[in-house]
């Protein structure tokens, strides 16, 4: 039985199928002018923060036990025994162990998670189950960490250590023991920590 | 006139979508920029502080090894007195947005001098490292690269002349740097990482 109301019906459901197109549309526009704008407009501000928040500090401690380490070391391997010759190759050995050991040391080793990112990209995965992108950079420093791994592993027979990554409590460690050297040494440096 | 208001109603309203769009679109966008940056910032920093962190501790640990012997190597001494000099004049936040930078340092621009700055750095350790007869070890940003070269350094013996690498070599490694430096620090946003399209997000799973 034909009601007028069926063709209408059916007009209303076309109309509101096209109005929910057209205004997804511009919605989706907007959408993609606005991540981008938006993105574009806040990478500085990322940038800025994480490298005075986390890059430079980090970095610059670091360095500066790496630096100390290099020159107690090369300081040892011009200077004239101190102590017996067996006293100076231990310490020299010492340092040679410790300069190592914190050459191995990674920033992603020490660096701690950007929780904020770790968060959203959690939501990235549950919403499209999909990773969230990183940037090239990023990206091919992992896969180039990726690779050394690897091949530590390959050689891991001979020295098991190299399968852990190091830590923040190696770190520590690590300065602990240039410490303890230079004190014995009588080497006074004032600020350990920047 | 009926006619006439729908149509700048419908105008009104495909703007009121996009204007809605657009305002979720940045709100996620700012996220991933954040984010983004973030973590370049967080590798420039490292990179940059770890090296001026590493001239620090060398000259550091010389001059505490004079003072302990009471040494009195004057061109040695000066060479760490600049050389602690210039680092702390180094900012410790990105030097290209830093305002302060430019009064601290003074100078025409701040990331001229920055690049300069970092120049006299890099040379007064060398110096450094020539007058204490120590072979120089290489910087590089990449942790592996500096491992190999204090390996190498270790099992050799420092000859006693210092310096065997050329300043041509290390000059180019700077220009580098410094580059990364314009690029990424750059206030210009376009220029931050973000050539081409924005591929992070994808709009058809939202």
């Amino acid at each position: 039985m034909d009601s007028p109301w069926e063709e209408s019906a059916e007009e209303n459901t076309a109309r509101d199928a096209e109005w929910t197109k057209i205004s997804s549309e511009f919605t989706n526009a907007g959408y993609r002018e606005g991540i981008t704008a938006g993105k574009e407009g806040a990478l500085q501000e990322g940038f800025d923060a994480g490298f005075a928040q986390v890059g430079a500090p980090i970095g610059h401690q670091l360095g500066f036990l790496r630096g100390l380490a290099s020159g107690l070391n090369s300081y040892l391997k011009s200077a004239k025994p101190q102590g017996g010759a067996d006293d100076n190759e231990r310490l020299v050995a010492e340092i040679r162990q410790i300069t190592s050991n914190l050459s191995d040391i990674r920033f992603s080793d020490i660096m701690p998670p950007d929780l904020e990112a770790e968060e959203h990209a959690r939501q990235h995965l549950v919403q499209e189950g999909e990773a969230m992108d990183e940037s090239e950079e990023i990206a091919e420093k992992k896969n180039v960490e990726r690779i050394e791994d690897m091949f530590a592993s390959l050689s891991a027979g001979a020295n098991p250590d190299r399968l852990t990554r190091p830590t923040t409590q190696d770190l520590h460690r690590l300065s602990q023991q240039l410490k303890s050297i230079c004190t014995r040494l009588n080497f006074n440096i004032e600020t350990w920590e920047h | 006139m009926a006619d006439q208001f729908d149509l700048e109603s419908l105008v009104t309203l495909e703007q009121t979508f996009y204007d809605q769009g657009y305002e979720d679109g940045h709100a996620h966008g700012r996220i991933h920029g954040l984010i983004e940056g973030r973590a370049l910032g967080r590798e420039k920093g490292f990179e940059m502080w770890e090296e001026l962190g590493f001239y620090q501790g060398f000259a550091t640990m010389w001059r505490s090894i004079y003072i302990a012997q009471n040494r009195q190597d004057e061109r040695a001494l000066h060479h760490i007195k600049h050389l602690l000099d210039l680092i702390s004049q180094f900012p410790k936040v990105n030097p290209s947005t830093a305002p302060t930078t430019t009064v601290e340092i003074g100078g025409a621009t701040t990331e001229v001098d920055i690049e300069k700055l970092f120049r006299q750095i890099r040379s007064r350790y060398k110096a450094l490292c020539s007058t204490l007869g120590v072979r120089p070890s290489l910087r590089a940003a990449d942790g592996s690269a500096i491992a190999a070269e204090e390996l190498a350094a270790s099992s050799t013996a420092a000859p006693s002349g210092g310096v065997r690498r050329t300043g041509g070599g290390d000059d180019s490694g700077m220009a580098a740097i410094s580059m990364g430096v314009d690029v990424e620090m750059g206030g210009d946003g376009s220029a931050a990482g973000t050539a081409g399209p924005p591929k992070i997000w994808s709009l058809d799973s939202m």
